[in-house]
């Protein structure tokens, strides 16, 4: 490879996966994709179309049962804080405090009390919850608790980052104030992002880039490349070029309803 | 069937599979190495395999079922499971469900419930048997006893479980508080006081092998442990002892199966 | 709300106790000969221990053996209402309530000390790996479907009329009642947690002891619990089997293994023994539910 091209930082190459069980389930099929450096991606596609699959695949939890995940031209051999992954699901830890759970990475990391403590300040006052810095998450909101969720995995500061539907469970106003947050850190610390969600808007607003994945078993459909300028203010929802966007997404997903309703 | 699941079959045989050749190999050595002679408090005994081989077990076996011995112990201490078992679960279900529906009544049981559910159900063997006499009407109470009081637990926690939304949609919907017991409580704690149920039932296994241990009575299990304690003869011991743990095993997965499917029932029309 | 829990429950055991003091005492007023079976045979002194027999047979076995008895006096006709030697043959063995209260409890402690961790540690192990699960939960099936107290007969031809064979049936029933627990909360509990954990670097020593043991603590916890319920169960059969110590001998009235049951027992002073068995009971069991409130505050 020249040195000009883009470094390839995650590729999945024909990659399928299929669940055990009676019967068994076929959640991705000959599924191609790469992530460059400093991209962001969103994957989009509807409900069970297998992203959450190919996320855990990605963070190193399961192995693909067909085709090669790679990161860094090396095969993913399980999971790594060099790959930080955030769950759909609520992962924060109830029995630590906020302080306690944004510490925790570091702690793996074997760092010493002090500069862990410089981190989780710093973390605190970007995310605005230093009051909360000893709450324990039952005390939280759940949009708090995933922010505070994705500052954890910041902590750490992995050159990569898998978010899996960090936002679902939110109301539609504090998941836009989570994506302001979430676009204005990424504007800070550039990072490798793949972002799964079924929300078409979403998608738009965060990524660089976006792969539309089938219902299942989920293949890539196609590809959209979002030239919006960054940093994108809350304006940006109604621009013109943002609705021309979404309507070309909306006709591919559309297009494919036939491969929505089951029929593989 | 998926590989995941071959392969659990697979390992599963194994591990038995290799516990039976370490046992067989064992005996063996054991039939050379351990004692033949054991002290029993006043004297010895002579000829005590303490480690039977595979062979004894068999001779055994085939001994106790040609005289009917072991299936009427099987019989008999089944019969009187069944009928405890039966007995005891109406009974605590029962009790279980009114006093999870009126709180006020559960205050008033709540000292006697407490005081039975800390009584280890041996504990009262001797009284049962002071008021009930030798025969079969103290084992089988006996054994209603502690079903009675692990079904009842089970009944209340699982009547106090039901989530209120289904409650109040119900009663939006108008419907009277007799049918939103039948229609929606119980339907909604069945799984719970199933639960309860398959602790119950191994509880009363429990209960009946020592109770039988203790009163013995031919033909019952208990009592074919018991003796084969006094000779002593280790195989028939330990072949007493897998046919317990076989019923055991046998009635934890019948009552596992019919879960399933009743549930199964219950999922398609919920 | 606590107030009427607490007024109701307490008057119907005043209301209870008071209706059971009557009827126990009926023979004294009424001419019991006279009423129908199976009243009649109810409500006779040696089925339905009188309320002052019963506080009587505390007293005695709290106070003791304090003056020997002498050798030619049969110990119960010092002012019992006894009508049976059992408390006679409990004092002559030197058996108190407080002492048989202490050494049951003890071997119940023993019995989760030893057992519980060997338990939670077979229960992290097969809820760790699928592979060992699949060893190893099969013959976990077989041994727990096993009743503790039936291999008692086994054990003593190995080991003999020692602590250790009383001993033995408590641990095995408290270490295979703590595998299922542990086993459902590192399998269900636990696993986002060290999925997310693991995400973040941690390996090892510090996954177990800050993600692992905090997120399937609450189940542990609350087997542990049921655990104790049935060690005391085990323990009290093991005693009333095969022990001249300890509570359930107390119940069963002396005696080894071949003459029990000899002694005619009084129901009076089997009451007594459940109650203090029910007690004790409810006391460790409370103590047990308080650490659990304690240990879990941070749980919604």
């Amino acid at each position: 490879m020249s040195s000009d091209a883009p470094r390839m930082r995650l590729e999945a190459a024909d990659v399928g996966y299929t669940y055990p069980g009676q019967p068994p389930t076929r959640a991705l099929d000959s599924l191609t994709v790469s992530i460059a450096d400093n991209e962001f991606v969103a994957l989009l596609g509807p409900v069970g179309c297998g992203k959450t699959t190919l996320l855990r695949i990605f963070a190193g939890f399961l192995t693909p049962t067909q085709g090669v995940v790679r990161c860094d031209g090396t095969s993913v051999d399980g999971p790594s804080w060099q790959r930080g992954y955030v769950l759909q699901e609520s992962a924060i830890f109830p029995w630590m405090s906020v302080r306690e759970n944004l510490e925790f990475g570091l702690l793996a990391k074997g760092m010493e009390a002090e500069p862990r403590r410089a981190v989780s300040d710093e973390l605190l006052r970007l995310l605005g919850l230093s009051a909360f810095e000893a709450a324990y998450p039952k005390q939280l909101s759940s949009g708090m608790s995933k922010m505070v969720e994705v500052a954890r995995v910041l902590a750490t500061d992995p050159s990569m980052l898998l978010l899996d539907e960090p936002f679902g469970a939110l109301d539609a106003q504090t998941r836009a104030k989570m994506q302001d947050e979430l676009a204005r850190l990424w504007e800070q610390r550039r990072k490798t992002v793949v972002f799964v969600t079924h929300d078409v808007e979403e998608a738009l607003y965060l990524a660089d880039r976006i792969v539309v994945l089938t219902a299942r078993p989920g293949r890539v459909q196609q590809q959209f490349r979002v030239a919006l300028p960054r940093p994108r203010p809350l304006e940006t929802r109604f621009a013109p070029e943002f609705s021309a966007l979404k309507r070309q997404v909306w006709e591919v997903i559309g297009a494919s309803s036939s491969v929505y309703a089951g029929r593989t | 069937m998926s590989l995941v699941q071959r392969n659990r079959i697979k390992r599963a045989l194994l591990s038995l599979g290799a516990i039976a050749v370490v046992y067989g190999i064992a005996a063996e050595i054991g039939r050379w190495v351990l004692p033949h002679r054991i002290w029993m408090d006043v004297h010895y005994i002579d000829n005590v395999e303490l480690l039977p081989t595979y062979q004894s077990l068999a001779e055994e076996l085939a001994f106790l079922i040609q005289s009917w011995i072991l299936p009427s112990s099987i019989l008999v201490s089944t019969g009187r499971i069944l009928a405890g078992f039966l007995l005891g679960s109406v009974a605590g279900i029962v009790v279980g469900l009114a006093t999870g529906r009126a709180a006020r009544l559960e205050y008033v049981a709540d000292p006697w419930t407490t005081l039975l559910r800390f009584t280890p159900a041996l504990a009262l063997l001797p009284l049962y048997v002071i008021w009930f006499g030798y025969g079969e009407a103290s084992k089988i109470l006996l054994i209603a006893t502690s079903v009675a009081v692990v079904a009842m637990l089970g009944a209340h926690q699982a009547v106090r479980g039901v989530p209120q939304v289904y409650l109040d949609a119900a009663r939006a919907l108008g419907a009277s508080p007799r049918l939103i017991f039948r229609k929606i409580v119980l339907p909604a704690a069945f799984p719970q006081i199933f639960a309860s149920l398959r602790v119950a039932l191994a509880l009363a296994w429990v209960t009946i092998v020592v109770a039988e241990l203790i009163d013995a009575k031919m033909p019952s299990l208990g009592y074919l442990l018991a003796l084969a304690g006094a000779y002593p003869r280790v195989p028939q011991m330990l072949i007493g002892l897998a046919t317990i743990g076989t019923l055991v095993f046998l009635s934890d997965m019948l009552a596992l199966s019919l879960h399933a499917k009743v549930t199964r029932w219950m999922r398609r029309t919920g | 709300m606590v107030g009427q829990r607490f007024l109701l429950g307490v008057s119907s055991l005043i209301v209870l106790g008071l209706a059971y003091t009557l009827l126990s005492n009926a023979s004294r007023f009424i001419d019991v000969d006279q009423l129908p079976d199976p009243l009649r045979s109810t409500l006779r002194p040696d089925v339905l221990p009188p309320t002052q027999a019963l506080v009587q047979a505390i007293v005695d076995l709290v106070r003791g053996p304090e003056k020997q008895p002498p050798p030619d006096e049969p110990a119960h006709m010092h002012n019992h209402v006894h009508t049976s030697d059992h408390v006679g043959v409990l004092l002559q063995q030197g058996v108190t309530l407080q002492t048989s209260l202490l050494i049951t409890t003890g071997r119940v402690l023993f019995g989760m000390v030893v057992g519980a961790p060997l338990g939670i540690l077979i229960g992290l192990l097969i809820g760790l790996s699928r592979r060992v699960d699949d060893y190893i939960h099969p013959i976990y099936v077989l041994v727990r479907s096993i009743p503790p107290l039936a291999l008692i007969t086994y054990i003593m031809l190995w080991l003999g009329h020692t602590e250790a064979h009383r001993l033995i049936p408590i641990v095995y029933a408290v270490a295979t009642t703590m595998v299922i627990p542990t086993y459902h909360g590192v399998r269900d509990l636990a696993s986002t947690y060290l999925v997310a954990a693991r995400s973040l670097g941690a390996r090892g020593w510090l996954l177990l002891r800050r993600v692992l043991l905090p997120a399937a603590g609450p189940a542990v916890l609350s087997g542990l619990r049921y655990a104790l319920a049935i060690a005391w169960m085990t323990a009290v059969g093991s005693e009333m089997l095969m022990a001249d110590n300890g509570m359930g001998n107390l119940i069963v009235g002396g005696g080894m293994w071949a003459s029990r049951f000899q002694t005619r027992s009084d129901p009076a002073v089997v009451m007594v023994g459940i109650l203090g068995l029910a007690a004790a009971g409810w006391l460790m069991d409370s103590g047990a539910r308080l650490l659990t409130v304690r240990l879990t505050r941070w749980a919604r």
